[in-house]
């Protein structure tokens, strides 16, 4: 076995999708305006009419690249690339004014590469337990399971619960659309023949996230960047390493745990672990005045992220955030379900892409000391020449899965009904994760029944499923009484 | 945001009560296994308390709270126009064919943003073009042909 991974990770044409990969996601990442989700969504189409391990290799290599890649804007331009990289420019920034750009962007290439090291091997040492306790599961557990996943996904997403409850139901909603799968009894098609199959998940997807971004950056097309400054001494000094050293791999661990919370991605990964950094300082007060710990801290946490994301993915199916979501598409589109079977069925492919994110993350690594100086100047490629170009690639993508026009239609509806969630401050994220999760919910819940007969006292009946729903009832509850506990302090 | 929760809250109270509707209609449940319209209706229901809390939550949002939703500004516009473009193209494309119907988004658009000269305008949306026409066309056997023209 071991020799197989070996043989499909280093072979010319993975490593080259890899570093590929890697690369388009840095530029991805770099350019404000194209997130890191973004960037996977664009590059999955080309995946199509690839084999499975080099095809999640490449998405995985955007991934990585993209996470770490938004830090170089929030240094030099003060504006995140990504979502990811906002509390990177609380102290970035700061470097930057003081014309020491190129030890901030090493600073956070080293903590990216750290970080992303420390949650492979948490995916690597964890997963395959996980997916072995997983194999236990059967429908009333996997119903749980998804409650659970929903439940938390509303409650941390968004500003709002009651948006973020809204958002996801939407999503389990347009998974109902088909046929239904346990009586064959066609839902929500309205006779129209594109419909009898289900909403197809790709186009939705490809509107929420890539085509809603667009047309925000279309609101802002008239107005410049700023221009960057030279980049020299990316190699950090003496004193930055053992910074580094101290925070980046706490951080990590830090950002694969929150990879692994369903719904919580990167952004709260770099924020939870740059308040951690802080909490630890005995000098706290010069957070955000450019230290080399406020870049290492939620550079090594967002980056933490994408191992432990995949965490939750690969074992049981359920998303860790959007661009895990993507990946299941991805899988799918390639006939593979994710869960515990893939661990014993496909054992080769889910040590390689264990392998091959290792190897993404090296890749980031050396393209990021070696060609700082290239990726700054893709930050000078204009959005108003970018945009309508996304706008091809959103179209092409979405009709390319099916090769079917009435997939356009359904990425162009999402799109602007994205945009319009985002204006209201809705966030897209819970119903992409409640369209996955939802099918998920409702066929076990049924297959339950079935297999008790009608008896739902079968969602109590293993001790899996008591943990299940004491996290649930725990997610759900858990800030109302934060919010009691609070308020009956400040009247006190 | 008042303004605007107010109509999310509205819109979703309005789409769940339609998918109650709908679902009312079909096939009972059997031998106490819940038949396709359980779920969609459990589902509706709880977008319709979501719904209801949302908008009590934001009849007692203090005023301090209240950032206005920019719908009308002038970059606003653009976004609508863009929008709009976007449908005519994607409506006229499978009858024109997908280079020519592009080619000529992809120009007006470009044009219109970055005010360049309509020679580099044009010059850069056919090479991109015909590029991805290439790498989805040849490389990866999408049927990228059809339409009246090419």
């Amino acid at each position: 076995m071991l020799l197989e991974v070996l043989n499909s990770v280093f072979s010319f044409q993975i490593l080259l999708f890899i570093v590929l990969g890697v690369f388009t996601g840095i530029c991805i990442g770099a350019l404000p305006g194209l997130t890191a989700t973004m960037g996977v969504a664009l590059v999955l189409p080309l995946t199509f009419g690839m084999e499975a391990i080099p095809g999640i290799l490449l998405l995985i290599g955007v991934y990585v690249g993209a996470i770490y890649g938004g830090s170089i804007s929030a240094i030099l331009l003060r504006t995140p690339g990504t979502p990811a990289a906002a509390a990177t420019v609380l102290d970035g920034f700061e470097f930057s004014k003081r014309g020491e750009s190129g030890r901030a962007l090493g600073i956070s290439t080293v903590s990216s590469f750290i970080g992303g090291v420390v949650s492979v091997l948490a995916l690597w040492l964890i997963s395959p337990q996980l997916a072995k306790l997983a194999l236990r599961f059967s429908a009333p557990e996997f119903f749980l399971l998804a409650v659970f996943g929903l439940s938390i996904i509303a409650s941390i997403s968004g500003n709002s619960l009651a948006k973020g409850v809204l958002c996801g139901a939407l999503g389990i909603t347009l998974s109902f659309i088909g046929i239904d799968s346990i009586t064959g009894y066609p839902r929500f098609t309205f006779n129209n023949i594109n419909l009898l199959s289900g909403m197809s998940f790709i186009p939705v997807m490809i509107g929420l996230f890539a085509m809603s971004q667009a047309f925000t950056t279309v609101e802002k097309i008239f107005t410049p960047d700023q221009v960057t400054q030279k980049i020299s001494k990316v190699w950090p000094t003496r004193s930055d390493w053992k910074v580094i050293l101290k925070h980046a791999p706490i951080s990590g661990v830090i950002g694969t745990i929150i990879g692994i919370v369903p719904g919580a991605g990167a952004e709260i990964g770099a924020f939870v672990s740059y308040g951690q950094a802080k909490r630890m300082s005995k000098h706290p007060e010069r957070f955000g005045t450019g230290i080399p710990e406020g870049i290492a801290a939620p550079e090594a946490g967002n980056n933490g992220v994408t191992g432990g994301a995949l965490i939750p993915m690969l074992t049981m199916g359920v998303p860790g955030d959007a661009v895990a979501a993507i990946l299941i598409g991805a899988l799918t589109v390639q006939g593979l379900q994710p869960g515990p079977l893939l661990f014993t069925e496909h054992t080769t492919l889910v040590y390689s892409i264990f392998l091959g994110m290792f190897v993404a993350n090296i890749a980031m690594l050396l393209l990021g000391l070696s060609s700082l100086k290239l990726f700054v100047k893709v930050l000078s490629v204009p959005k108003a020449i970018l945009t309508p170009m996304i706008f091809v690639l959103c179209v092409v993508g979405s009709y390319a899965i099916n090769t079917n026009f009435f997939d356009v239609g359904v990425m162009l509806f999402f799109g602007i009904l994205g945009y319009f969630m985002q204006k209201a401050d809705v966030s897209v994220s819970p119903a992409v994760l409640g369209l996955i999760l939802g099918p998920m919910a409702e066929s076990n819940f049924r297959r339950a029944l079935l297999m008790s007969e009608g008896s739902y006292t079968i969602f109590i009946a293993s001790p899996i499923a008591w943990v299940f729903l004491f996290l649930t009832l725990l997610t759900l509850l858990g800030p109302l009484v934060g919010d009691a506990l609070k308020k009956k302090k400040s009247t006190m | 945001m008042k303004k605007a929760n107010f109509i999310v809250s509205g819109v979703f109270a309005a789409f769940a009560i339609f998918i109650i509707a709908i679902s009312m209609g079909y096939p009972p449940s059997n031998h106490g296994v819940p038949g396709p319209g359980m779920f969609p209706i459990l589902i509706a229901s709880l977008i319709l308390i979501s719904a209801l809390v949302l908008a009590i939550q934001t009849l007692r949002m203090p005023k301090s709270k209240d950032t206005a939703i920019d719908l009308k500004s002038k970059n606003v516009l653009n976004v609508y126009i863009t929008m709009a473009g976007l449908i005519v193209y994607i409506v006229l494309m499978p009858m024109i064919g997908f280079i020519v119907a592009t080619s000529i988004m992809l120009v007006l658009y470009i044009k219109w943003f970055s005010k360049r000269p309509w020679w580099k305008c044009i010059l850069i949306s056919v090479v991109f073009t015909i590029a991805i026409f290439l790498l989805f066309g040849s490389v990866l056997n999408v049927p990228m042909r059809f339409g009246l023209l090419i």
